[in-house]
């Protein structure tokens, strides 16, 4: 590949969250006035945030009804505990931790076995897998459905940390601090998410096989 | 970079992550390494997935404001506010009633002069001010009864102030 098409591919930069910006100001005002008591200022910053955390939860328990619950009770405990957030830029990360506090105490209380994942070193990047092509970057609503299937495979742990990163932008210290790991951990678990994902979707992809 | 290639530093390159020195030094890497190009291709497909998949989410009513609104405490989301409200408005009926009382046992005057008045002079034309309200200055049980409907927002700009 060309430096000019691999230049390309770092033109594309997404917004991660606890970058410094005017949209973070304008978050920490709505914190303070919140933490007050200011309900305009909590719902402003439930609408902002809730759409992310109903996604998240959705792609844990893999259920609209289980998702909407879980959302109102994240912010519900959110609601009662802003004055213990610390770093206002966290907001993001902190709110996704509360959820998946209470999707895990879900699971407890339905008796589900939570799997533990071992911590490895980040494996090497494979070299089997194709690579995607322009056309695979559209999302249509078989690939969608794959992609639901293929996340739904992963184990939980991994899920959650690979959707940190990758769908909800969170930084790897971040991560790390949401899910209890040390940051050598949530490289390798992402990278072997990732990896499983590849597996799992390379043959519907391009020229792989996908009508 | 250096060999191995490691994922999660071409994920940082993408995610504006990593300071010019390193970006510079993974770039350059990527740039000559089949593995690692071939990784940004993944790394922006999926990307790029999520982010349709996000605009695509569905409405739900469990996003709507008054669904959460129900289970929060009144006390701590409503009250705040009210209670400052009521405050205010308290604070200022009492601070009505304390310059009624002073006004009603300051000596009457009924020279249009203002000149007891002297210190309101700085005052801006636009704001309401008892020196020029002969309403506030008529000793009689009408008049007084007039200001005492009123007595809000004619004393609410003028602090009463004891006659030379």
């Amino acid at each position: 590949m060309s430096p000019r098409r691999v230049s390309h591919l770092f033109a594309v930069r997404l917004p991660l969250v606890g970058g410094a910006s005017s949209a973070d100001d304008a978050e920490r005002r709505l914190l303070t006035r919140a933490r007050r008591g200011d309900p305009v200022a909590f719902r402003t910053l439930f609408e902002q945030h809730s759409p992310a955390v109903w996604r998240f939860l959705r792609d844990l328990f893999r259920d609209d009804a289980a998702a909407d619950e879980a959302t109102q009770e994240t912010f519900v405990r959110a609601h009662g505990k802003l004055g213990a957030l610390r770093d206002d830029a966290r907001l993001a990360s902190w709110l996704l931790g509360i959820a998946r506090h209470i999707y895990l105490e879900s699971r407890r209380t339905r008796g589900t076995h939570l799997d533990i994942g071992s911590e490895e070193n980040e494996p090497l990047l494979e070299a089997a897998l194709p690579s995607p092509t322009p056309e695979d970057l559209l999302l249509d609503r078989e690939m969608e459905g794959l992609l639901a299937e293929a996340l739904g495979e992963l184990r939980e742990e991994r899920r959650s940390a690979l959707l940190l990163r990758i769908d909800h932008g969170l930084a790897y210290e971040d991560i790390a601090q949401v899910m209890g790991w040390s940051l050598p951990k949530v490289k390798n678990e992402i990278h072997r998410a990732r990896l499983q994902l590849r597996e799992r979707l390379a043959g519907h992809m391009g020229n792989g096989g996908r009508s | 970079m250096s060999t191995p290639c490691r994922e999660s530093e071409l994920d940082a390159l993408l995610a504006g992550e990593l300071s010019a020195e390193e970006a510079e030094r993974v770039s350059a890497h990527a740039a000559t390494c089949a593995t690692c190009t071939r990784a940004l291709a993944w790394l922006r497909t999926e990307r790029g997935w999520m982010a349709q998949r996000a605009r695509r989410m569905p409405a739900r009513p469990a996003l709507r404001f008054e669904a959460l609104e129900a289970k929060l405490r009144p006390a701590s989301v409503a009250r705040p506010p009210h209670r400052e409200h009521r405050g205010w408005v308290a604070m200022m009926g009492a601070a009505a009633a304390v310059a009624f009382m002073a006004l009603s046992m300051a000596p009457r005057s009924h020279s249009t002069s203002h000149g007891g008045f002297s210190s309101e002079d700085g005052w801006s034309e636009g704001m309401v001010s008892i020196a020029r309200v002969p309403a506030c200055m008529d000793p009689s049980v009408e008049a007084v009864a007039r200001v005492e409907a009123t007595f809000g927002a004619c004393l609410l700009a003028s602090p009463a102030r004891p006659l030379p």
